[in-house]
């Protein structure tokens, strides 16, 4: 049976780091925030260039993107830092990650005083947390337990033969097992709507799926009044081009593979978590670092990342595994990448490779560092923006 | 000798594993056995290239799916790229 180790929460699935994570609710409170972190082992600042003068669904994205990092099960506790006088008010923040019944503590910058008094107070209540959270023991879970986030990024033609097909693998056997997996990446998935549509569990989620995409492809479209830029084959990077991808529906169908065969459960919005188990579809754009970010407030412990061309990018304080399809590219960036899926390129079935990519992502759940991890790699905390 | 990787048994296209010259022959792997063709130009690993001739506006299949339709006649061994493929869902 395919189990991990990971530090059971009070509520919700289990983590599978034990970090503190110090969250600016905006902007203004960062170096604070920072600060704060640089003292404390076990501590994650969580800096953002958002919370403040921002209006409507910008606003709204911001503070659910926040949220739900904040609420996330790889956090022990929370420490929320505010100014005082910005938009997303930062008890608004602590009352949404308290509602987990993880520790959370507040500090607003305005009322301890200064820059000073603030860091000073908050390095005290992030370093007791951490404290405690170096007292947890971690416990053995079933894959049920396991939230599993799909991604994929600097894409060439290995992606949709070897790395996303045993991704997939994953995929198919965590939800059979009745854990759940968050593929999101919507501006990729255009072209395939269809195909996505008819996998939906029933027709409300096949008209949610075709909502979700069409909705992106007319914000992209309305976007620029290039024409050139509106049509959809401009979602392909001269790299992907160089790597013999012709098309954004290849494209599309190529990296849908990493979701598996198995049906589509429902569209979580960003900031939201799926209500059960199952394969979900999140409302988020394609670009690597919002998209791992919407993964994260979505609630995914870990994140399985396929390229071709190799990218080094991690998410502070969330594993994202490196795999790859190309032999050639895993012996060049081998210190960025964890797992080789290229031996499917020369003959080995997608079972075979997927079994071992399964084994691969249950020991870096269970505590073994990825590569983004060992080497500090941060990059991909990215709040998305309208 | 040149290898190919035919996804799906669908597919009227291959994947080239390794880079492969003009005239040289190429080994297409698929679930149902090898095949073999000769390359009607230098074609990149990573690279399609067609396994039978299509007529313009015929698609072009892989994955099982259409991904786009012959903007040019094409010849089996030729490559298939942006110089003579259009995407229906975008042009």
């Amino acid at each position: 049976m395919n189990t991990f180790q990971g530090y059971r929460r009070s509520q919700g699935l289990p983590g599978l780091r034990n970090s503190v994570a110090v969250i600016p609710s905006v902007f203004c409170a960062n170096t604070v925030a920072r600060r704060i972190a640089e003292h404390v082992t076990g501590a994650i600042a969580f800096c953002h260039p958002v919370g403040c003068s921002q209006v409507g669904l910008d606003l709204e994205l911001t503070a659910r993107g926040l949220k739900g990092l904040g609420r996330h099960p790889n956090f022990f506790g929370v420490v929320v830092v505010g100014l005082g006088c910005e938009r997303l008010q930062a008890h608004e923040l602590e009352e949404s990650i308290a509602s987990t019944g993880k520790p959370v503590e507040t500090l607003v910058i305005q009322e301890e005083g200064d820059t000073l008094r603030a860091i000073e107070k908050g390095v005290t209540l992030a370093s007791r947390m951490a404290e405690k959270a170096s007292r947890q023991s971690r416990e053995e879970f079933p894959l049920s337990e396991l939230s599993l986030g799909l991604k994929c990024g600097g894409t060439d033609a290995t992606s949709g033969l070897a790395a996303n097909p045993a991704l997939g693998w994953v995929t198919d056997r965590v939800v059979e097992a009745g854990g759940r997996a968050i593929f999101t990446e919507v501006t990729e998935l255009i072209g395939a709507e269809q195909l996505l549509a008819g996998r939906g569990t029933n027709p409300q989620v096949a008209g949610e799926i075709l909502a979700t995409i069409g909705a992106i492809e007319n914000r992209l479209a309305a976007a620029t009044s290039n024409a050139e830029l509106q049509h959809r084959s401009a979602l392909i990077s001269p790299g992907n081009q160089d790597g013999g991808v012709t098309t954004v529906v290849e494209k599309a169908l190529g990296g849908i593979y990493k979701a598996g065969t198995g049906p589509i459960s429902g569209v979580v919005g960003y900031g939201q978590y799926p209500e059960g188990p199952g394969l979900y579809l999140l409302d988020c754009v394609g670009q690597d670092g919002e998209a791992v970010t919407g993964l994260v407030a979505s609630g995914c412990q870990e994140v399985v990342f396929t390229t071709g061309r190799g990218t080094p990018t991690g998410f502070p304080g969330v594993p994202v595994i490196k795999i790859t399809g190309n032999s050639v590219t895993f012996d060049r960036m081998k210190f960025n990448l964890d797992f080789n899926a290229g031996r499917i390129m020369e003959g080995a079935t997608i079972a075979e490779v997927g079994a071992g990519l399964l084994e691969k992502t249950l020991r870096v759940a269970s505590g073994e560092l990825a590569r983004a991890e060992l080497l500090g790699h941060d990059e991909l905390f990215c709040i998305t923006r309208i | 000798m040149a290898k190919a990787l035919k996804i799906n048994t669908r597919d009227n296209c291959a994947v080239l594993l390794t880079d492969v010259k003009g005239g040289e022959p190429v080994e297409v792997r698929t679930d149902a056995g090898v095949s073999r063709l000769d390359a009607r130009c230098a074609i990149a690993s990573g690279h399609k290239i067609a396994l039978v001739g299509l007529a313009v506006d015929q698609p072009i299949i892989k994955y099982g799916e259409e991904i786009g339709r012959a903007q040019t006649a094409i010849e089996p061994g030729d490559w298939i790229h942006l110089h003579n493929v259009y995407c229906r869902r975008g042009h």
